[in-house]
């Protein structure tokens, strides 16, 4: 265990200052998810201009829903991006290198890039968390700040479990592209607004099937005590691990029908 | 030009041809390397459904309790997917070609050509739009029906919205173009274009329509060339302009529709000198 954080550190370590060459690019990426993200936030404020609540949502409190997506997708971006290159490495048959080395080929994975939009995404998700935090109408008891702490610290698993999980398509698809993925990433963009707004349809997906709604909504919901159920969000650390555990095993799955490009 | 002059007409007259069967020979190529390769065009579609459909539920649930500036929920499906259709134009491949091959200077080649660089971009341009009308087309069809139904067109405003709609393209095309010369300065094309796609679409209204922002962000989304990316067609199509008004919108995207592309044939100049092509 031990031994694996401290790899897995100096692997980010590694492509940190590799990032961080192309001094440019990093910028650019940054300036580019601030504009991104504050778009989303402008959106909200624009709505929210025009009527007091949807669902009984004000606009603090979709506004913390909205922050948590940002910061998770930094947090991933930052963390676990190499999620993103399984793709790429499995058609090229890049696997076989992270075979051979004596460490965990998922946390390799995980470990083999640097997302540099991560830090725009901190940054702005940071900022509109507190924001939140400071204007929704909560009483910050003990109780409250100690399950905020809990569940807030497990919804970025989940997004990244889920990485794993959709990203794990690259061993059946064998496409050097990552669409497949991508389009459960937009999925999981639905998660950005109080879930309630879905049909039963879509709301059994996000809370289910691919269970997106537990980086974001169900943990507010717990924390602001809002929505229907608010106890499902106190779920938040059991969604992680589950998350977590089934991107492990279709990386295991995929890893057993691998068989490298022949070149 | 020489021979323009000296030749009496049927010179440019030949040439004109051949050059309109080498750009639509660009056309037909765009369109079918689009086809040939849906998977992944599909699921980049799937995923700006995906937005869309998020869009409706969401808005659904704004307006369950009435009329909110002047759109009630049917208006405002019919508004949120005549933008859905006009943002599904010029999203892919011209400017993700045009910066691969400027990052790489595959570009250089593009330089010796026998043809105008620009027209061929939008030709091509012209081709995708074939298929991403198509496709955007189907798709809000569906959300239409699975969201019970939408109005059909103002009557009123009917011939605008169709000269609205017919702008759209080159609009999109315009700033597409920009944006993706401007990697020769960047060298970064990520960046650049999702910078870009979160300004294009909060700005030309393609999530929340412009009445809902305060006066003076509605004029100057009025006045950049944003508005006619979606708002102005969309708008048009529900009766939301009316009057002068109409016709200063569309006014505006016609405007901006050559301003931008003179701007890129200007950018274009400017960039090709300043290129690096790394040796290899």
């Amino acid at each position: 265990m031990r031994r694996n954080l401290f790899l897995y550190r100096r692997c980010l370590g590694a492509q940190l200052r590799a990032t961080l060459e192309y001094e440019g690019d990093f910028w650019i990426m940054s300036v580019a998810a601030l504009v991104t993200q504050g778009m989303g936030f402008v959106f909200l404020w624009a709505i929210f201009r025009a009527i007091p609540q949807i669902n009984g949502w004000r606009f603090w409190d979709v506004v913390l829903i909205y922050s948590l997506v940002a910061l998770t997708e930094g947090i991933a971006v930052l963390l676990a991006q190499g999620a993103w290159s399984m793709a790429v490495t499995v058609n090229l048959g890049g696997l076989d290198t992270v075979l051979v080395r004596p460490f965990s080929p998922l946390l390799q994975v995980l470990s083999s890039q640097i997302g540099m939009n991560g830090l725009g995404n901190l940054v702005l998700g940071g900022s509109l968390f507190v924001a939140a935090l400071v204007h929704v109408d909560a009483t910050w008891t003990p109780v409250r700040i100690a399950t905020a702490a809990l569940v807030f610290a497990c919804a970025p698993l989940v997004k990244i479990g889920l990485n794993i999980l959709t990203n794990c398509s690259a061993f059946w698809l064998k496409t050097p592209w990552s669409m497949f993925p991508f389009a459960f990433h937009t999925l999981g963009e639905l998660a950005r607004y109080p879930i309630s707004i879905y049909g039963i349809g879509v709301r059994l997906v996000l809370s289910l099937v691919l269970p997106y709604a537990f980086m974001s909504y169900f943990p507010a919901t717990a924390v602001l005590s809002l929505g229907d159920a608010p106890w499902l969000g106190l779920l938040t650390p059991v969604a992680a691990v589950w998350c977590l555990l089934l991107g492990r095993w279709a990386f295991h799955r995929g890893l057993s029908r691998y068989e490298s490009s022949g070149s | 030009m020489t021979t323009a002059v000296t030749a009496t007409g049927a010179v440019p007259l030949g040439r004109l041809r051949r050059e309109a069967r080498t750009y639509r020979a660009l056309g037909r190529a765009a369109f079918r390397s689009l086809v040939a390769y849906q998977t992944s065009f599909l699921f980049g579609l799937l995923a700006t459904t995906l937005a869309a459909v998020a869009m409706l539920y969401l808005w659904r649930s704004v307006l369950a309790a009435g009329t909110v500036n002047g759109f009630d929920w049917p208006t405002m499906k019919a508004y949120l997917l005549v933008a859905f259709v006009a943002g599904s134009l010029v999203s892919s491949y011209v400017d993700y070609r045009m910066a691969g091959r400027i990052q790489q200077g595959d570009v250089a080649m593009d330089l010796v050509r026998p043809v105008d660089y620009q027209r061929s971009r939008f030709a091509e341009a012209l081709g995708f739009g074939g298929y991403e009308l198509g496709t955007g087309l189907v798709v809000a069809a569906a959300a239409a029906a699975v969201f019970g139904g939408v109005p059909a067109p103002a009557r009123s405003s009917l011939g605008l919205f169709v000269v609205s709609a017919a702008l759209v393209l080159p609009l999109r095309f315009g700033i597409v173009y920009v944006s993706a010369l401007v990697v020769f300065w960047t060298r970064n094309y990520v960046g650049v274009q999702s910078a870009r796609i979160a300004l294009v679409t909060l700005f030309s209204g393609g999530l929340v329509p412009l009445a809902f922002f305060p006066g003076w962000l509605q004029g100057l989304a009025a006045a950049l060339p944003f508005a006619g990316m979606a708002s102005t067609p969309a708008l048009l199509y529900v009766g939301g302009l009316a009057g002068a008004a109409a016709w200063r919108a569309v006014a505006v995207q016609a405007a901006w529709t050559v301003g931008l592309w003179w701007l890129g044939r200007a950018m274009w100049r400017g960039a090709s000198r300043q290129l690096t092509v790394h040796g290899g």
